[in-house]
C-alpha cells in the first residue's frame, strides 16, 4: 500500500506544475466576481498573459497579503483596508486608486412570493432572515448594516440577520432558499434567479472600491496594465453593465 | 473541466500520505511494541489533530510556518516556502491525516505475538531483519489501512488548508477548496463533477483498501 | 556440556538455581510456575539474570562478574516454543531457511531440504503453518531451530499444545529426533510420562529451586525428599518409626504392620531405631496374593499387610485400586491407605469387583525410604 501513494507522489511531482510561471495574482472583493469573470478573458486574449482571480472578503484578502499571499494586485470594495496595508508598507504607497463605486441592492428570490419595496419591509413578517455579508471583514456587509441602521430598522431586523463570510457566500443563501431577503452588491443582483431593488444611496456610506499594488510582486508592469484596463474602455463597459460608477474623486 | 485542482490534490494527498507513513511507521512501532512511561500522553498527542477543530490546528500552524516564526524563517531560507503555497497545503494535509495512520499502523503493530520476535532472534537476525522480516510483514493489514485512511483524509484537507496555504487557483486550489469555490459561485455543475469525482476515487480507495487488508478500517 | 548458574528476584518469586548436565537429553520438570521456562529464557538470553553464569560447550553466554552477556543472536541455541511460533506468513521451507540467511544460498537450499526429508515434511514443504497439523507443525518447529546446527537445543513444553492421542506417537518421534541430535538438549515439562520416555538426566524444579538433579534412574528410583517424590507426582508416600536399621535393611512399623525395607549402599545414614522416617511403595510394585494357589510361597512371605479393597478408579488399561489396610489408626487419608495398580486382565481375572478382602505384598526393594519428613503424609 507504500506503493500507490508513493508512485502518485512521484507521478505528480514530474508532471509540470499546474501554475504558469507568468501568471498575473489578482486578489479581488467577492462583489467583483461577475465582472472580472468577463474582465480576465477579454484581458487574457488582448495581453496574451495568463491571470489567476482570488475572491474573498476585502478583509479577509487583506489578512492573507498581509501575511505573504502571492498577490501582485489587490482590488478592495473599500479604502480602509487598502490604506491599511499601504500603511503597514504592504502596498506600494502611492499605488492606491479607487476605481470604482459601488452599490447595494435589497434581493428575493424570484418566484418566493415576497414583494419587498423599502428596507423598511424587512421588518415584515414574511422576512424570517436577512443575508448579508459579515461586516466585520466585508465591506459590503458594513454598508448594509449602516443603511438598515440610518433606516431606523436595525434592532428590530437584527435578529433575523444571518452573516455571509463574503458577499458572495450572502447572495448565495438568497438563490438557495436559505434566507428570505439580502442585501448585496448590485454587482451580483443582475442574477436571474434574484429580484432586486436599489437600496436608497442615501442610507449608506459611498462604498469607494480602491486597489493597490503589492510590494513583493515581479509584476508590477502586469498589475499595471491591468488595473488600466478595468479603468479604460473595454473593461469600463463591463463594470458598468454591472452597476459600478466612475469615482467621482479623481 | 478545470483539471489544475485534481492534478493538485493528487500531488498534496500523495506526498502528505507518504510524509505520513515515512514519520508515523516508527512512532506507531514504539507505542505498539513498548511500555514506556508516558505512553499515555504521547498517544493522546497523536490524537490530538484528529479531535481538535481545523481552525485550531490551522491557527498554530500559522503561527509555526510565517514568515515571521523561526520554523517560517528556516524553510523561507531554504527555498521551501510554506505559507501560501502547495507545500503548505501539503504540511496541512499531513497534520490531518497522520493521527490516523499511527493509530491504524500501531493497532497493527500491537497484534504481532511478541514470541515470533524472539523467535527470529534466537535464529540468528539482528534486531533490523527481525523488525523487517517479521515485524513489518504481521502489521501489514494495520499499515495498510492507515495508509487508505491516511490518503482519504488528506484528499478531503480543508479547513487548515485554508488557513495556512488559501484557496490559489493553480498554486495551493485543491479539490475541496475548489468546490468550495464552485459553490460560492454558484457553478453548481462543476461543483457536483468534482463532488461525484471525489466521491468515487475515496469510495473506491477504501473498497480496495478493505479488501487488499482485510482489516477493520 | 551446559553448566547454569542463575539467580534472578521478582517481587514475589525468585529464581536462585545452580545445575550441570552433560550431553543428552535433560528433562526440567516440576509444577507450573517453577521457574523452568524462565530458566529457558535465561538461557536463550531473552530475560538477562540478575547474577550467574551460564556455559555451554566451553562458550560463555553470560557471566556477571565478568561482564559477559551474550546477545540472543549470538548464542547458536536452537528454541522451541511452546505453541511453536511459527511464522505465519512464511511456508515451512521458508520457516526453516529462516536462522540460516547469512549462510551461502546454496547450502541454505541444501541444508533446508535435508532437514526438510529428515523430518518427512516434503509433502508440505511449500504450505503455511496454519494448514498443518499439530504434529507437523511441531516438526517444523524443531527442524527451523536444529538448521543452524546449534550448541543447546531449548524446548518449552514441546507436546503440550497436541492432543492426547496423537502426543504418544509425536512422542516417539521427538524422541528419534533427540537422540540423533547429539548435544544437549533440554526439555521443560511438567508431563511425567514425556520425562520418563525422552530423557537422560532430569533436574526438578520447585518454586524456583532446584530440588534433586541427577540420572533419570537416580531421582525417579530414589527422590531426595518427600518435596521432590511429590513433585514427580509419586503416590503412596508414607511414615513409620523406624525399629531397626543395618547396611542391608531397615526395619520399621507401619500401623502396626512390620515392613522391612532395602538399604541402599549408596545411603551412608542409618536413621535411628525410634526415629520417624517416610518412605514410599510404589503402586505397580504392590502385588495381589493369589487366593487359588494356597498361600504365597516364602520368597513371597514377606512385608504382608492383608485389608480390603474400598474403590478403584479405571485407567483404561490399568485399574488403580484404593486399599484400606487392616490395624489400628485411620487411613492415610480419603477413605484408604494404599494405591494399587494392576493390569486391567489381573483385575478381571481376580474378581476384585467382587471379591475385596485382599492380603498384599511388597519387595523391600520396592519399599523405597525418603530422607526428611513431610508435614502431612497422603498417598499422592
Amino acid at each position: 500500500m507504500i506503493v500507490l501513494p508513493a508512485v502518485l507522489a512521484v507521478a505528480s511531482l514530474l508532471l509540470p506544475p499546474a501554475i504558469v510561471q507568468d501568471t498575473l495574482t489578482v486578489f479581488a472583493a467577492s462583489d467583483l466576481q461577475l465582472p472580472f469573470g468577463a474582465i480576465v478573458p477579454m484581458f487574457e486574449r488582448v495581453t496574451g498573459q495568463k491571470v489567476v482571480l482570488v475572491f474573498g472578503s476585502s478583509g479577509a484578502l487583506a489578512a492573507q497579503i498581509e501575511r505573504g499571499a502571492p498577490a501582485d494586485i489587490f482590488f478592495s470594495a473599500d479604502q480602509g483596508y487598502v490604506q491599511q496595508l499601504v500603511d503597514r508598507e504592504v502596498l506600494y504607497r502611492g499605488s492606491d486608486q479607487v476605481y470604482a463605486l459601488g452599490y447595494l441592492s435589497l434581493v428575493t428570490r424570484r418566484g418566493s412570493g415576497l414583494m419587498l419595496r423599502t428596507l423598511g419591509d424587512l421588518a415584515g413578517s414574511g422576512v424570517v432572515r436577512i443575508a448579508i455579508a459579515n461586516p466585520a471583514h466585508a465591506p459590503y456587509g458594513r454598508a448594509a448594516q449602516q443603511a438598515m441602521r440610518r433606516a431606523g430598522i436595525w434592532e428590530l431586523v437584527e435578529p433575523k440577520v444571518v452573516l455571509g463570510e463574503n458577499v458572495r457566500q450572502a447572495v448565495q443563501f438568497v438563490t438557495t432558499g436559505a434566507v428570505e431577503a439580502g442585501i448585496i452588491a448590485r454587482s451580483l443582483a443582475g442574477d436571474p434567479a434574484l429580484v432586486a431593488i436599489p437600496v436608497d444611496p442615501s442610507l449608506y456610506d459611498p462604498i469607494l472600491q480602491t486597489a493597490g499594488f503589492v510590494r513583493r510582486t515581479a509584476r508590477l508592469e502586469l498589475a499595471r496594465r491591468f488595473l488600466a484596463f478595468v479603468t479604460d474602455t473595454a473593461g469600463w463597459a463591463v463594470m458598468q453593465r454591472y452597476g459600478f460608477a466612475r469615482p467621482t474623486s479623481p | 473541466m478545470d483539471f489544475a485542482p485534481i492534478l493538485m490534490s493528487a500531488r498534496v494527498a500523495s506526498l502528505a500520505t507518504l510524509l505520513a507513513v515515512v514519520t508515523g511507521t516508527p512512532l506507531a512501532w514504539l507505542l505498539g511494541r513498548h511500555r514506556f512511561r508516558g505512553q499515555a500522553f504521547i498517544e493522546g498527542l497523536v490524537l490530538l489533530p484528529l479531535v481538535l477543530p481545523p481552525t485550531v490546528l490551522g491557527y498554530y500552524l500559522l503561527v509555526l510556518v510565517n514568515r515571521s516564526a523561526p520554523v517560517g524563517q528556516l524553510f523561507d531560507g531554504l527555498g521551501l516556502e510554506l505559507a501560501f503555497t502547495w507545500r503548505g497545503a501539503v504540511l496541512a494535509a499531513w497534520v490531518g491525516s497522520f493521527g490516523l495512520f499511527v493509530r491504524a499502523a500501531q493497532a497493527g503493530f500491537e497484534l504481532v505475538d511478541p514470541r515470533l520476535e524472539d523467535a527470529a532472534r534466537t535464529l540468528g537476525r539482528s534486531e533490523w531483519s527481525v523488525f523487517c522480516a517479521v515485524t513489518l510483514p504481521l502489521a501489514w493489514r494495520g499499515l495498510a489501512a492507515g495508509t487508505a485512511l491516511a490518503f482519504c483524509r488528506a484528499v478531503g484537507e480543508f479547513g487548515i488548508t485554508l488557513m495556512v496555504a488559501g484557496n490559489i487557483p493553480g498554486r495551493t486550489q485543491t479539490v475541496p477548496l475548489a468546490i468550495y469555490d464552485y459553490v460560492q459561485a454558484n457553478r453548481m455543475a462543476e461543483a457536483n463533477a468534482l463532488s461525484l469525482l471525489t466521491l468515487a476515487v475515496v469510495g473506491l480507495l477504501l473498497l480496495l483498501a478493505r479488501r487488499g487488508s482485510g482489516a477493520r478500517l | 556440556m551446559l553448566s547454569v548458574e542463575i539467580l534472578k528476584v521478582f517481587p514475589g518469586f525468585t529464581l536462585d538455581v545452580r545445575w550441570e548436565v552433560g550431553d543428552g537429553v535433560v528433562a526440567l520438570f516440576g509444577p507450573s510456575g517453577a521457574g523452568k521456562t524462565l530458566t529457558l529464557q535465561c538461557l536463550a538470553g531473552l530475560i538477562r539474570p540478575d547474577s550467574g553464569r551460564i556455559v555451554v560447550r566451553g562458550r560463555s553466554l553470560f557471566d556477571s562478574v565478568a561482564g559477559v552477556n551474550r546477545p540472543v543472536r549470538d548464542r547458536n541455541l536452537g528454541v522451541v516454543f511452546q505453541g511453536f511460533a511459527l511464522f505465519p506468513h512464511l511456508t515451512v521451507m521458508e520457516n526453516i531457511a529462516f536462522g540460516l540467511d547469512r549462510v551461502a544460498s546454496e547450502v541454505r537450499r541444501r541444508r533446508t531440504e535435508e532437514m526438510i526429508e529428515r523430518l518427512g515434511l516434503t509433502a508440505v514443504a511449500r504450505l503455511r503453518p496454519a494448514q498443518l497439523s499439530g504434529g507437523q507443525q511441531q516438526r517444523v518447529a524443531l527442524g527451523r531451530a536444529l538448521a543452524l546446527d546449534p550448541d543447546l537445543l531449548l524446548l518449552d513444553e514441546p507436546l503440550s499444545a497436541l492432543d492426547s492421542p496423537l502426543r504418544r506417537s509425536l512422542r516417539d518421534d521427538l524422541q528419534a529426533t533427540l537422540r540423533g541430535f547429539g548435544k544437549t538438549a533440554i526439555v521443560v515439562t511438567h508431563d511425567l510420562a514425556e520425562v520418563c520416555q525422552l530423557a537422560d538426566q532430569i533436574v526438578v524444579y520447585d518454586r524456583g529451586r532446584v530440588v534433586q538433579a541427577g540420572r533419570k534412574s537416580d531421582v525417579l528410583g530414589r527422590p531426595a525428599s518427600p518435596e521432590v517424590a511429590s513433585a514427580l507426582g509419586i503416590r503412596n508416600v508414607l511414615e513409620g518409626t523406624v525399629l531397626e536399621s543395618t547396611a542391608e535393611f531397615v526395619r520399621l512399623d507401619w500401623r502396626g504392620h512390620t515392613m522391612v525395607a532395602a538399604n541402599w549402599p549408596e545411603r551412608p545414614d542409618l536413621p535411628a531405631a525410634g526415629s520417624r522416617v517416610a518412605f514410599f511403595v510404589r503402586p505397580e510394585h504392590v502385588r495381589l496374593m493369589r487366593k487359588d494357589r494356597g498361600g504365597p510361597v516364602p520368597e513371597r512371605r514377606v512385608n504382608l499387610i492383608s485389608g480390603a479393597v474400598v474403590g478403584e478408579v479405571d485407567m483404561g488399561s490399568m485399574v488403580a485400586l484404593q486399599f484400606r489396610a487392616e490395624g489400628d489408626g485411620p487411613p492415610q487419608a480419603r477413605g484408604y491407605d494404599l494405591e494399587i495398580e494392576v493390569s486391567r486382565l489381573v483385575h478381571e481375572k481376580l474378581c476384585v469387583y467382587y471379591d475385596r478382602q485382599w492380603t498384599v505384598s511388597v519387595q523391600p526393594s520396592a519399599v523405597q525410604l525418603l530422607p526428611g519428613l513431610r508435614a502431612s503424609a497422603a498417598p499422592g
